[in-house]
């Protein structure tokens, strides 16, 4: 009997400090300006910024030079389906391939057409004619407007000249289709149909904002309880030393609370506002949502052992941004990652954050279809709620060592 | 400015370099790190062997010559069959495979037929990259097999000749110049940039934080002293070795991307590696410029955080500054990595004469003008030390 009542009471008083914690953490969260600044104009403005700075999502009209030396009524067409294609716009016509380059070197197009003196002779010959295209490589964007653009003009005007062709010959209807086009083709883009930019990366962008502003803000509110040694304050005072792991759950819970509300912002209002992908079910994402910020708020709690110094968390890791922006595998694909890179990943919240938002708001997958990410996120939490509570001892002990 | 007092101010601040290891930590192993880590993580220049799925309903020879031709391009590799389109979606799903081609039931006897039977592909460009090159191949597949069937039939109607054949078949062909960047390596288009973007952070942290520390620490106006009462001596002599630092990890990351990777440098080593000098001045200039306007170490940390984060955007690598609204292209001039990732354009890539860069070196020097519009305010909460710690 007197075994259980102990028990009782030592679950209610575990909670009891919890909660006290848990309160003066959102104290000092509110007191301090830097932090306030991360967790809430950080994690409330970069969605909406790279929304705005991304909001068209591709090359429209890229601004292209023509060479045309051969002069004739069919270069003429040609040209004419270029500029008509949304993603090339003829911008100048040039008498020599000096005067585009010129214009190029000059920023001033992206890309040069150029039909040589023989193009029209070849084509009434029945011959193959060339056409160069030179591509401005400075961007990925560039290179791919200035290609599909000039494709979809050459299939076209490919398809006209056959059809003139056979039309000449006397081979019309089901026969002239049979032997331009045997075997049709479709395609079909599933998920981000559009190919827009801003719907690949700004879901990226998303998560890693909810993880590093996290990271930033707990490694700040750590760094500066350190200079003025005050983490053991933290640790009640019955208890002496010993329920680091109350210290850690009660501070845990805090930002946890914080962030399931700006998550419910970052990753439910903003996608339906800016009409980024959406299609996932809002319950599955709250499924992956709560480990992922159990995981990441451990995560911070158990780095922060390394910062001594307010800023010095910043300083320091403010570049493994970009690392875990790659990591997360959505720009160069896992299945290319070397294998000690894809194992390193496994080691951060947001690479399994990165890859199960995806899936679940821009290709709909269910629970179930990520599988994979989940259990990895529940681990990680429980790992790192280890070595959090290890690192706040540490810091403790470290503190007490050197009191008077 | 006199010598010893600007040596005088050197030497204390190597002593404070060495003294604790977030100095070499934020400049050698940052910068050591990522170029191991872009560098390795991008060794192959182009995904290859990306996963992609057939749903073979037709299993004829026909359908297994797909699968073959499939395979046998550069990107993809055929990594399972499915039996039906919702396996395979669920695939694409899960994020197994990238694409997937479906060859419907009967196909080759339609072929046969003459009814023109349809393959059909699809992708998933929630990865925008992997989602690309899987469609370029999947395509490249559906017009090349057409092509080679279409190709036989002309033969058999007594076409021997078969440059006439292509020039039926294929009347127009795209000879594609890709300038500076043969083969569209995906390294040269990230890395190349991505790493002065990681420079130029560190740059713009480690001015505000070696300045803005002396603040915090209340050590101000000794640390002016050394520099015999002169701010520009004390600013030069305490910024000079990270000048020198930061100047030789570029030009580091310049020997090894262009000389030793072997990437394309199209121009001259040595004027991209002046442009390169220029780039870490111009961005000290600006960690002197937010310490100056910010004196309190935390505030302007945060804002040169926020600032050096915007650059990589704001260089237009990815995604190109003129595709913005047009009231978000304008700030981009606020940024040297966007006068950097120009002179890269036409040095790098293009090969261009210097006078078409002119413009982008004028503009990385004008950022030296900034340290002199803030001097004064720095130098007053340096000797009031009037600021709040925190």
């Amino acid at each position: 009997m007197k075994k259980s009542s102990d028990f009782i009471k030592y679950l209610t008083d575990g909670l009891s400090d919890m909660m006290q914690i848990c309160m003066d953490e959102f104290k000092r969260i509110f007191g301090d300006r830097g932090v306030v600044l991360i967790f809430f104009v950080a994690a409330t403005i970069y969605p909406l910024l790279y929304n705005g700075l991304y909001k068209n999502e591709v090359v429209y009209e890229l601004p292209v030079a023509v060479v045309d030396l051969s002069q004739s009524a069919e270069s003429r067409e040609f040209i004419k389906k270029i500029d008509a294609t949304q993603e090339v716009c003829i911008k100048e016509n040039c008498m020599s391939l000096e005067q585009a380059r010129d214009l190029f070197l000059r920023h001033k197009v992206r890309g040069i057409v150029y039909f040589p003196s023989d193009y029209h002779l070849k084509l009434r010959n029945m011959e193959q004619a060339t056409v160069s295209i030179y591509n401005d490589m400075s961007s990925f964007l560039y290179y791919k407007a200035m290609t599909m653009g000039v494709s979809y003009a050459m299939l076209d005007e490919m398809k006209s000249i056959q059809i003139n062709r056979y039309n000449a010959a006397g081979i019309t209807g089901e026969q002239q289709a049979q032997l331009m086009q045997a075997i049709p083709s479709s395609d079909v883009v599933l998920y981000n149909p559009g190919s827009g930019f801003s719907s690949f990366l700004v879901p990226v962008f998303l998560i890693l904002i909810i993880h590093q502003t996290l990271f930033f803000g707990i490694t700040m509110l750590a760094g500066t309880a350190r200079e003025e040694s005050r983490s053991h304050s933290q640790v009640p005072v019955h208890l002496h030393g010993r329920g680091i792991y109350r210290v850690v759950l009660g501070k845990g819970l805090s930002y946890f609370i914080l962030y399931f509300l700006l998550s419910a912002y970052i990753l439910v209002l903003i996608p339906r506002w800016f009409n980024l992908p959406h299609i996932g079910s809002i319950w599955t994402l709250f499924h992956m949502v709560v480990p992922f910020l159990i995981a990441t708020i451990f995560f911070s709690m158990s780095v922060s052992v390394f910062v001594k110094n307010r800023e010095t968390g910043l300083i320091s890791f403010l570049f493994c941004t970009l690392i875990l922006l790659f990591l997360g595998g959505f720009s160069w694909p896992r299945a290319s990652m070397p294998d000690f890179w894809k194992y390193f990943s496994y080691l951060f919240p947001s690479t399994h954050g990165i890859q199960a938002y995806l899936k679940i708001n821009s290709t709909g997958a269910q629970l179930s279809q990520i599988r994979f990410e989940y259990i990895w996120m529940w681990i990680q939490s429980g790992i790192y709620l280890i070595t959090a509570c290890l690192s706040m001892l540490y810091v403790v002990k470290k503190e007490k060592a050197l009191m008077p | 400015m006199k010598f010893a007092a600007l040596k005088n101010v050197w030497d204390r601040e190597l002593r404070v370099m060495f003294s604790r290891p977030i100095y070499l930590f934020a400049t050698v192993f940052v910068m050591g790190f990522c170029y191991i880590f872009f560098l390795t993580m991008m060794k192959e220049g182009l995904p290859e062997k990306l996963p992609v799925a057939i749903v073979d309903l037709d299993n004829s020879a026909i359908s297994r010559r797909f699968y073959r031709e499939l395979n046998a391009t550069q990107a993809v590799e055929v990594v399972s069959k499915c039996s039906s389109y919702s396996e395979a979606r669920d695939l694409l799903q899960k994020g197994d495979i990238y694409g997937f081609i479906l060859v419907p039931r009967d196909f080759y006897k339609n072929l046969l037929g003459n009814k023109r039977p349809e393959i059909s592909f699809y992708v998933n460009n929630t990865y925008l990259v992997a989602g690309t090159l899987a469609y370029r191949d999947m395509l490249t597949m559906s017009t090349l097999a057409p092509a080679a069937y279409q190709r036989e039939i002309l033969r058999k109607k007594g076409m021997a000749d078969d440059d006439a054949i292509m020039g039926r078949i294929q009347p127009i062909v795209i000879d594609s110049h890709l300038i500076g960047n043969p083969w569209s390596n995906y390294g040269v288009y990230l890395i190349n940039l991505l790493l002065p973007g990681v420079l130029q952070l560190m740059i713009i942290l480690m001015t505000v934080f070696s300045i803005g520390i002396e603040l915090k620490v209340r050590s101000s106006r000794e640390w002016l002293a050394a520099g015999n009462g002169s701010i520009v001596t004390a600013l030069t002599g305490k910024l000079l070795p990270y000048t020198i630092l930061f100047s030789i990890l570029g030009i580091a990351g310049n020997v090894l991307l262009y000389k030793f990777i072997g990437y394309p440098m199209n121009g001259s080593f040595a004027l991209f590696s002046i442009a390169t000098f220029l780039f870490v001045v111009a961005h000290q200039a600006i960690g002197i410029f937010m310490i100056g306007l910010f004196p309190v170490l935390r505030d302007a940390i945060s804002f040169g955080a926020l600032y050096g984060i915007l650059s990589f955007t704001y260089a237009g690598f990815t995604f190109p500054i003129d595709a913005m609204p047009p009231l978000a292209q304008g700030p981009s001039v606020l940024f040297p990595m966007r006068h950097y990732f120009q002179i890269y354009t036409n040095e790098v890539l293009n090969g261009a004469p210097f006078a078409y860069s002119i413009v982008y070196y004028a503009a990385l020097l004008s950022f030296l003008i900034l340290p002199f519009i803030i001097v004064r305010r720095l130098e007053k909460a340096l000797i009031n030390q009037n600021y709040p710690l925190k």
